[in-house]
């Protein structure tokens, strides 16, 4: 319902780009890719299978900490059908290196992250096995080759590994302390990062004037993306070639080659990745995991193919992590209610050993959210603890900054007696001030913040919320409304390459992303078709296989469309120049006598016109000289740096049933500025499921530990609070395109919006629905009916009497 | 090892196969058809939902040997031939999918659903009806679309209730 798109027309920035004769740019065009998908000829990995293939499976740590005092292979390898057992003195002896997962965000827009007393930043030693100790539940500590996975899973439980128990650490803020358990003797303490940045004078110098201070600090807990694709490996040694092939589902099969063939010490044209479907990845399945070098390995070492396929207990304790962010951010307000200053300090757990530090980087450059905030401090921390590494997730690091500054205005509005949509809009970054540069140096390239607030104001219908809440409290329940804006920054790896490739009846455009469900094949398609006016159902994209996928950033931050329409179109630019020269070639004209005009070239003397595919068909039958052997085809690379700011707000209804703790989402409207939108059925399904996924942070989902034992208590999805049909409700979206001035086609980005106000403007909702009952309280995520509940038990017991407090500074 | 016999798809089939052996497994692994999918071990997902003499099962937790001499639906059984069936179209037309690995065992889930309910279902009580299938794409605000529409076009096209 109401999936309306409120469309702008742009400028272009390319000859080729132009609003007006857009046939396939902006229209909600059916995916090219859902063909195979309904009808159960997906490619995921798992559907890969070589005839004499044998099966791996991990021998994994039961301790969070524990040193390994030797691992005997004797028993297993006695097993039916194991053709091998490997620990990390194997890895050792063959000479293979840790991981290089370049964790520390490097483009000149990321914020700088630093070592404690601006040391660079340790990041462990990630290697496929380790042989010193595990450092979290799970760790993978050998693996067993066998020509079936059953055979693979007894045999692995009779390799006998004997550990040392150690003390251990889950939680950042225990793990800080400066006699925590530590994980790495290289380091003093835990932590690898404590870097400050703004102007700590000045801000403390408007903290001490301001009229008022609000602070509020919470935990942004863990949680796990649960693509539904379980994750799995399939490698593939030939020794007659020298060369290895991995199937797995990633973000990107270029990057997992190049670090894949550090690990193995193996040239990276001996190595061959290959990655078509992925069911689900939203950041989880970017960095490379051990068991893809495993397989590739042990694939030499035995001889065989090797498969890994996990079950949904190990992806619970062995995808890489989200979130796990402590953050405290404090506002100084004026008396008018103007914000003056901010500090924020965000602490972030980063596991074991160093995957990326993206979660606790990319929310730096964006505390002061969508708001004019002359002066800002941040201290951004990070430390090890034991357990599994955190990686960027769906809108890394976007999501909790997010919470923090809207969640501190709510709590600003309460405590000034200003109504907390007339707070924001006294502060919010105004168009006219646009691009702006935030307190701590971002650049926000374009925006209109308050006409998103008051579109979506309209599309909420937020003026009839006190009407509804008084009919829900007639039922005896309590309706709570949330209201959130959001600013997030899309970066990502800044190259991109795409090779386009005009035949008789078809264009091929290869290109290095990797989507798990975005819809490249369509999204781009549409776009090459429009730059070069040829039909959208004769494009098709090529992505995933590194044989013929030469460079590319992957998929990830939001990058995709905006590096993918960017390229598409600087090479369209040269393949029309190749094209004329083509044609003048094919019909024996001087080049000035070929113009190019929307599609066709055209002999300016005669009027005669060729289409691409006339002379791409020409082309194929004639012989060409050296310099147009190639045909109508070009590759072109592109480094773009700057990075765009999707906005947008978002509200919520939920009623609370007050005898039960139950909540219900009855309401969810967002606005959600992507500057120019491709394809809006695909923007749309974004947001929805984006939303979802903050919805489902802010409510059920938690990656607990049991702090008395370490041990990870969530194992599957019987105890892993999930999205379910029946716990969401129809959402209300409208697109906003304000196109960014940053690239041609003024695109920011879709996949993260959703999520980046869904945690605040939940808990937003939440916590003014219990306002009438328990006062102004402050609840940890998720909201589960337990804690409402106890919340609503406890404000009975001890009645307290709600008023609007104001606080004076000193 | 045990001969297990079955139809699938219309086509008689028949593997030896040790008698674990999981119906999802059967399929993917002895009969190399790949569009059922296991995502969760535990029958939580309904990625591998197939039918079984038309009623919908999580083929992850169904022994292969529990579909002997039965006739089985997967996904590489909806459509017929070329042309696909109404809940294909449907989440095609209503964007439905994003990852599309829950897909299959959604759209089998689907298909039981509405064959089972007698008339075109409400998105409400699709949200129920669909409790069984987890999708972690799309919010499932497109799904519960595509399924209301699927389900009026097939009591449109002359779909009667099946008796229970």
């Amino acid at each position: 319902m109401n999936d309306r798109v409120i469309t702008a027309l742009g400028n272009g920035g390319s000859p080729l780009i132009n609003d007006r004769l857009f046939k396939a740019i902006g229209k909600p065009l059916e995916r090219k890719e859902d063909l195979r998908l309904i009808t159960g000829k997906g490619r995921f990995t798992d559907d890969f299978t070589f005839a004499n293939q044998s099966w791996a499976w991990l021998v994994r740590s039961p301790y969070p900490h524990a040193r390994i005092v030797g691992i005997d292979k004797t028993a297993a390898l006695a097993m039916p059908g194991v053709l091998g057992v490997f620990t990390g003195a194997d890895c050792l002896a063959d000479g293979l290196k840790a991981i290089q997962h370049n964790p520390v965000p490097s483009t000149k827009y990321d914020v700088k992250l630093r070592g404690p007393d601006d040391t660079p930043v340790f990041a462990g030693r990630h290697f496929l096995l380790p042989v010193d100790k595990a450092r979290y539940v799970g760790e993978a500590l050998a693996i067993v080759i066998a020509e079936t996975r059953d055979q693979a899973s007894a045999a692995a439980e009779a390799v006998e590994v004997e550990y040392e128990e150690l003390p251990w650490v889950a939680d950042s803020q225990e793990a800080i302390k400066p006699d925590a358990p530590r994980l790495w003797d290289d380091l003093p303490s835990n932590v690898l990062v404590d870097a400050t940045f703004g102007n700590v004078e000045e801000t403390d110098r408007a903290f001490a004037s301001a009229a008022h201070v609000v602070t509020f600090r919470q935990h942004v807990g863990r949680v796990t993306g649960m693509g539904l694709e379980p994750r799995a490996a399939l490698g593939h040694y030939e020794a007659d070639r020298d060369a290895y092939t991995l199937y797995a589902g990633s973000g990107g099969a270029v990057r997992q080659k190049k670090e894949l063939s550090e690990v193995l010490g193996v040239d990276q044209k001996n190595i061959r990745v290959l990655s078509f479907d992925v069911g689900g990845n939203f950041g989880t399945r970017n960095r490379l995991y051990v068991e893809s070098g495993l397989v590739l390995w042990a694939s030499k070492k035995v001889g065989r193919p090797v498969k890994f396929r996990a079950e949904r207990s190990e992806s619970f304790l062995t995808d890489y992590q989200g979130r796990d962010l402590v953050t405290e951010v404090s506002l100084a307000i004026d008396k008018n209610g103007k914000f003056l200053a901010m500090r924020a300090d965000n602490l972030s757990n980063v596991g074991s050993v160093l995957v990326s530090l993206s979660p606790l980087g990319k929310g730096s450059g964006l505390i002061t959210g969508n708001y004019d905030i002359p002066l800002a401090t941040l201290r951004a921390r990070a430390v090890f603890s034991n357990t599994m590494a955190t990686q960027a997730y769906r809108s890394s690091g976007r999501p909790e900054v997010t919470y923090a500054i809207e969640r501190v205005v709510d709590k600003a509005a309460r405590q000034l007696g200003i109504d907390r949509v007339e707070l924001r809009r006294r502060n919010l970054v105004k168009r006219e001030q646009m691009p702006y540069v935030n307190a701590v140096g971002s650049t926000y390239d374009s925006g209109e913040y308050e006409i998103n607030m008051d579109a979506l104001i309209q599309l909420g219908d937020f003026a009839g919320a006190e009407a509804r809440r008084a009919e829900a409290k007639a039922r005896g329940k309590l309706l709570g409304i949330g209201f959130v804006n959001y600013v997030e920054s899309s970066i990502g790896t800044p190259k991109e390459r795409v090779d386009l490739i005009v035949r008789e009846k078809s264009v091929e455009v290869v290109i290095g992303t990797q989507p798990a469900g975005q819809g490249h094949e369509t999204s781009f398609a549409q776009v090459t078709a429009d730059v070069l006016n040829v039909p959208f159902e004769n494009v098709f994209i090529t992505m995933g296989d590194t044989d013929v996928v030469t460079a590319g950033g992957g998929t990830h931050s939001g990058r995709s469309m905006r590096h993918a329409s960017t390229v598409i179109v600087m090479a369209a630019e040269e393949l029309v120049a190749l094209g004329r020269r083509m044609t003048a070639h094919l019909f024996d004209l001087p080049l000035d006598q070929v113009v190019y005009d929307d599609g066709v070239f055209r002999n300016i003397a005669d009027e005669t016109a060729w289409t691409w595919f006339d002379v791409a068909a020409k082309a194929a039958t004639t012989d060409l000289p050296p310099e147009l052997r190639g045909g109508l085809r070009v590759r072109c690379d592109n480094e773009m740096h700057t990075p765009v700011f999707p906005n947008g707000a978002c509200m919520c209804e939920i009623e609370i049933d007050p005898e039960t703790g139950s909540l219900e989402i009855k309401r969810y409207a967002t606005i959600d500025d992507v500057g120019r939108c491709i394809n809006p059925l695909i923007v749309h399904g974004q947001t929805h499921g984006g939303i979802a996924q903050g919805v489902g942070q802010a409510m059920w989902e938690g990656c607990h530990i049991d702090p008395a034992s370490g041990q990870p208590l969530v194992g599957s999805l019987m105890d892993y609070g999930m999205p379910r049909f029946d716990n969401l409700p129809t959402f209300r979206n409208e697109i906003a395109e304000v196109l960014s001035p940053t690239n041609p086609f003024g695109v920011k980005a879709g996949g993260e919006g959703g999520t980046t106000g869904a945690l605040a403007v939940i808990m937003s909702a939440v916590e003014d629905a219990l306002l009438p009952v328990c006062g102004p309280i402050e609840m940890d995520m998720p909201a589960t009916p337990l804690k409402v509940w106890t919340a609503l038990q406890a404000a009975k017991a001890a009645p307290r009497k709600v008023k609007s407090e104001v606080t004076a500074c000193p | 090892m045990p001969l297990i016999a079955m139809r699938v798809n219309g086509e008689e089939v028949e593997r030896e196969a040790p008698d674990h052996t999981l119906l999802a497994f059967f399929l993917r692994e002895q009969l190399g058809m790949t569009g059922t999918h296991v995502g969760c071990d535990t029958s939580q997902c309904g990625c591998c939902v197939v039918r079984i003499d038309g009623e919908s099962v999580k083929s992850c937790t169904t022994l292969a040997v529990q579909a002997q001499g039965r006739s089985v639906t997967t996904i590489e059984g909806l459509a017929e031939g070329e042309a696909l069936h109404p809940i294909q179209k449907a989440f095609r037309r209503m964007h439905a999918l994003q990852c599309g690995y829950c897909t299959p065992g959604m759209m089998m889930s689907a298909v039981d659903l509405i064959e089972r309910h007698g008339k075109p279902l409400t998105p409400d009580e699709v949200r129920e009806g669909m409790e069984g299938n987890l999708c972690r794409c799309t919010g499932y605000h497109n799904i519960v679309k595509a399924i209301v529409v699927a389900s009026e076009e097939m009591y449109a096209g002359g779909l009667k209730a099946e008796t229970p």
